[in-house]
C-alpha cells in the first residue's frame, strides 16, 4: 500500500518517466480477478478538505505493482475541477487546465454523445451537478486487502466536519470473469515508453510517455498542456470516469432477432465486440471461439489488421474493439494520436444466463479512461470513433456495443458475396453519469494537501 | 480578425458555419513585410501542374477535405485560406502536423505574421483567432462526406463496368432471375442502368 520506493524508473530511448511519483492508479493494468470501490467526496471547507488528504497520502501509492498486482491494494485519489476549486487552488492555476477539464464532463455531453437517455439531465446524483470534487478509487484482486484499504480510506474522511462522502460504487468481477454482456474484457494495454511496463501488444511501437503522463514528450514531440505551478502538473494525467449501465437483455433479444442459430447469434455477437467471449481476437480466429488462444498471454493481443483484414472480413472495421484502438487499420488519421488506458469494472449483479427479459437490476461498468488529452483521446475517441463511421469509411454508422443508437441505427458487416447489414440497431449502453478528472502525481498531491490560507 | 457581423455558432472552439456534415473554415492573415513573392512561388509549387499526383495524394490522406483555396490579396498585404471539411477543421491536426499535409501547412503560412508553426501547441488558437465565420455557407450535397463521395464514385465505376458486359444483359433477360428483376429494390437499379 504505501510507496513502492524500489527506485525503478522505466527507461528506454533516454526517456525515463518518474514512475514512483506517478499514482499507481494511472498505468497499472487492471488486476484478475478484482474487487473495488469509488468514492465521491464533497468538499465545502477547503481545510477540511486539505486535511483529508494528509490523511489519504500515506494510503496512495506509485511504481510498479510488486511481486505482481497480485499482492497490492491501490488506492488513488482524483479530482474534478470544481474540487480543486473547493480545496483552493489558485485562480491562476486552475485557469490554466486544458478548456475539457475545466468545463467538466456534463458540459461537454453533446460532443461525446452523451445525448438522448445519456443525456446529463437524465444522470444519476451527484454526477455532472459540480458536487463530485475528490474521486477515491480503490482496487485489488484480494478482498481482505481491499477491505483493509478501504477501512483506512473511510477513516480519512469519515466525521471531518466539511467533507461529505456522497457517492460510493462497489464493483466486482462476476463470477464469470466477464463483462455483462458475457466478453473478457481488460487484454488491452497500451506499450508505453520509458515506464518499464510491458504492453498487450507485441507488435505496437511504443507510445510516448506524454501521450500518458505530464510532463514528458507526446507524439507530437511536445509537452502535453500542463496546469501551472509545474509541480502540480508532473507526473499526472486525466482520467474521464463513467458509469454506464448496460442492457443486457436488449443485447441479447437483439441478437436471438437477427439469428438463427446459437452458432450464428455467437458469431453475430463476436463481429459487434471483435472479439469472442473468452477474448480470443476475430483478427486471429475469425471463425469460432478458441479459449486456449485466449488464455496466452503472448497471443491474446498480438495482432495488427492491415496485413490480414484490411477489409474488415475477419473483423470488421465497425466491430467495438477495432474502432476503440485501430491498431494499423487503415483509417483517416494517426491511430497513435488517439491512444487510451481503458480501466473497466463491472456493477451489479450478472444477468443469468439465457435471461431475454430485463429484471430491473442496475448493472454495467464503471469505465476509466486514462491519457494527459482528454480532448484528442477521451472526446476525439467518443465523437469521431464510437459515434461516427466516417473515419473507417461508413460515415455515420457508430459503434454496435457502446454507441448511442436510437432505434435507427445500422451497422455493416462485411462479407463476401454481399455485406451484412444490421438495421434499427437500440442503445445497449445508457450512461448514467460521468466525470473529468486530474489524477496528480504524488507530489502534487502533497503540494495540494499543503496549500495555505 | 474579428467576425464581421456573421452570426457566430454556439461553440466558441468552433466558430464556423456547418450545413449537414460539411463545415467552412476560413483564415485571414497579413503576409509578412516582403514575403508576398515567397508565398506565391510556394503556392506555385503546391499548385504545380506536374506534381498533381501529390497533390491529389495529400488531399486523399486528409480524408475530410472537400476542397481549399489559398488567395493572395490587397495589394500583396493579406492572405487567405478558404476551406471546406466534414466535421471540424480541428479534428485530425494533430494527426497531420507531422506528416506531408502538415509540412505543406507549414510551409504556406510561414509566410504568415505570428504564425507558431502546425505542430505548436498553440496552432489551433493561433487559426481561431484569425477565423472568419461565413455570414452564409451552402453545400449542395449537405449529407455527403468526402469519403461517401469517394466510394459513391467507385459503387458507380464498378456499376458502369457491369453494365457493359454482355453477360449482365443476359442475366436480365434470363427467366429464372425474374424474380429478383421484379423487386423494388432491383427496379431501382434499373432505373439508374436505363439512362
Amino acid at each position: 500500500m504505501s510507496t513502492a520506493d524500489s527506485g525503478t524508473s522505466g527507461s528506454t530511448a533516454g526517456v525515463s518517466v518518474e514512475i514512483d511519483d506517478v499514482q499507481s492508479g494511472a498505468l497499472r493494468p487492471r488486476p484478475v480477478p478484482y474487487a473495488g470501490e469509488y468514492v465521491f467526496l464533497r468538499v465545502d471547507d477547503r481545510h477540511a478538505g486539505r486535511a483529508v488528504l494528509r490523511r489519504l497520502l500515506p494510503l496512495t501509492s506509485g511504481g510498479l505493482p510488486r511481486g505482481g498486482p497480485s499482492q497490492d491494494a491501490w488506492v488513488a485519489v482524483a479530482f474534478t475541477h470544481q474540487g480543486l476549486k473547493a480545496l483552493g487552488v489558485p485562480q491562476e492555476s486552475l485557469d490554466s487546465f486544458p478548456r475539457a477539464f475545466r468545463e467538466g464532463m456534463a458540459a461537454r455531453a453533446e460532443l461525446i454523445g452523451d445525448v438522448g437517455e445519456s443525456a446529463p439531465a437524465h444522470w444519476e446524483a451527484p454526477f455532472g451537478t459540480g458536487d463530485v470534487h475528490i474521486a477515491l478509487s480503490a482496487l485489488s484482486s484480494d478482498t481482505g486487502l481491499l477491505g483493509r484499504a478501504l477501512d483506512r480510506v473511510r477513516a480519512a474522511y469519515e466525521g471531518t466536519p466539511g467533507v461529505r462522502m456522497i457517492w460510493q460504487q462497489e464493483v466486482r468481477q462476476l463470477p464469470t470473469g466477464r463483462t455483462t454482456f458475457g466478453f473478457r474484457d481488460g487484454i488491452s494495454h497500451p506499450n508505453i515508453e520509458g515506464v518499464g511496463l510491458p504492453g498487450s501488444n507485441p507488435q505496437e511501437t511504443p507510445i510516448k510517455a506524454g501521450e500518458f503522463i505530464l510532463g514528458y514528450p507526446d507524439e507530437t514531440g511536445h509537452l502535453p498542456p500542463a496546469p501551472s505551478p509545474d509541480v502540480l502538473g508532473r507526473n499526472g494525467t486525466y482520467v474521464a470516469v463513467r458509469k454506464a449501465r448496460t442492457d443486457v437483455a436488449a443485447w441479447r433479444r437483439y441478437l436471438r432477432a437477427n439469428t438463427s442459430s446459437a452458432e450464428e447469434e455467437a458469431l453475430l455477437a463476436a463481429k459487434m465486440v471483435g472479439r469472442w467471449p473468452s477474448g480470443a481476437p476475430l483478427a486471429l480466429s475469425p471463425d469460432h471461439d478458441d479459449p486456449e488462444l485466449a488464455a496466452d498471454p503472448q497471443r491474446v493481443n498480438n495482432f495488427l489488421y492491415r496485413e490480414h483484414d484490411d477489409r474488415g472480413l475477419r473483423c470488421p472495421a465497425g466491430a467495438h474493439i477495432r474502432r476503440t484502438n485501430p491498431r494499423d487499420a487503415t483509417i483517416i488519421g494517426d491511430a497513435r494520436m488517439h491512444r487510451l488506458i481503458r480501466r473497466g469494472t463491472t456493477y451489479g449483479p450478472p444477468l443469468p444466463e439465457g435471461v431475454l427479459e430485463d429484471d430491473g437490476a442496475d448493472r454495467g461498468l464503471i469505465g476509466a479512461f486514462i491519457g494527459a488529452h482528454l480532448e484528442r483521446q477521451f472526446e476525439f475517441i467518443k465523437a469521431e470513433w464510437v459515434n461516427d463511421g466516417n473515419f473507417i469509411g461508413y460515415p455515420g454508422e457508430k459503434d454496435p456495443v457502446a454507441g448511442h443508437h436510437d432505434g435507427t441505427g445500422s451497422v455493416t458487416i462485411p462479407e463476401k458475396p454481399v455485406r451484412r447489414r444490421l438495421r434499427n440497431l437500440p442503445s445497449f449502453v445508457v450512461i448514467r453519469g460521468g466525470e473529468y478528472c486530474f489524477l496528480p502525481g504524488l507530489r502534487a498531491l502533497r503540494w495540494l494537501a499543503e496549500l495555505e490560507d | 480578425m474579428t467576425a464581421t457581423g456573421a452570426t457566430q455558432s454556439a461553440h466558441p472552439e468552433h466558430p464556423g458555419r456547418t450545413d449537414g456534415v460539411a463545415n467552412e473554415f476560413t483564415v485571414f492573415t497579413t503576409i509578412k513585410q516582403g514575403e508576398a513573392d515567397a508565398l506565391r512561388e510556394d503556392l506555385a509549387t503546391l499548385a504545380d501542374a506536374a506534381n498533381d499526383e501529390n497533390v491529389h495524394a495529400a488531399l486523399r490522406q486528409i480524408g475530410t477535405l472537400h476542397d481549399a483555396r489559398h488567395v493572395i490579396f490587397d495589394n500583396d498585404t493579406r492572405f487567405m485560406f478558404a476551406s471546406v471539411f466534414d466535421g471540424s477543421w480541428d479534428t485530425y491536426i494533430d494527426d497531420f502536423a507531422k506528416t506531408v499535409v502538415g509540412a505543406r501547412f507549414d510551409k504556406v503560412f510561414s509566410h504568415s505574421e505570428g504564425f507558431p508553426g502546425v505542430s505548436d501547441p498553440g496552432a489551433k488558437e493561433w487559426f481561431l483567432a484569425h477565423q472568419a465565420p461565413a455570414g452564409v455557407f451552402v453545400s449542395a450535397y449537405p449529407e455527403l462526406t468526402v469519403q461517401q463521395i469517394y466510394k459513391d464514385q467507385r459503387v458507380d465505376e464498378a456499376f458502369q463496368e457491369v453494365l457493359d458486359t454482355a453477360e449482365f444483359r443476359a442475366a436480365l433477360e434470363n427467366p429464372a432471375n425474374a424474380e429478383l428483376v421484379a423487386t423494388p429494390a432491383f427496379r431501382k437499379l434499373l432505373e439508374e442502368a436505363s439512362a
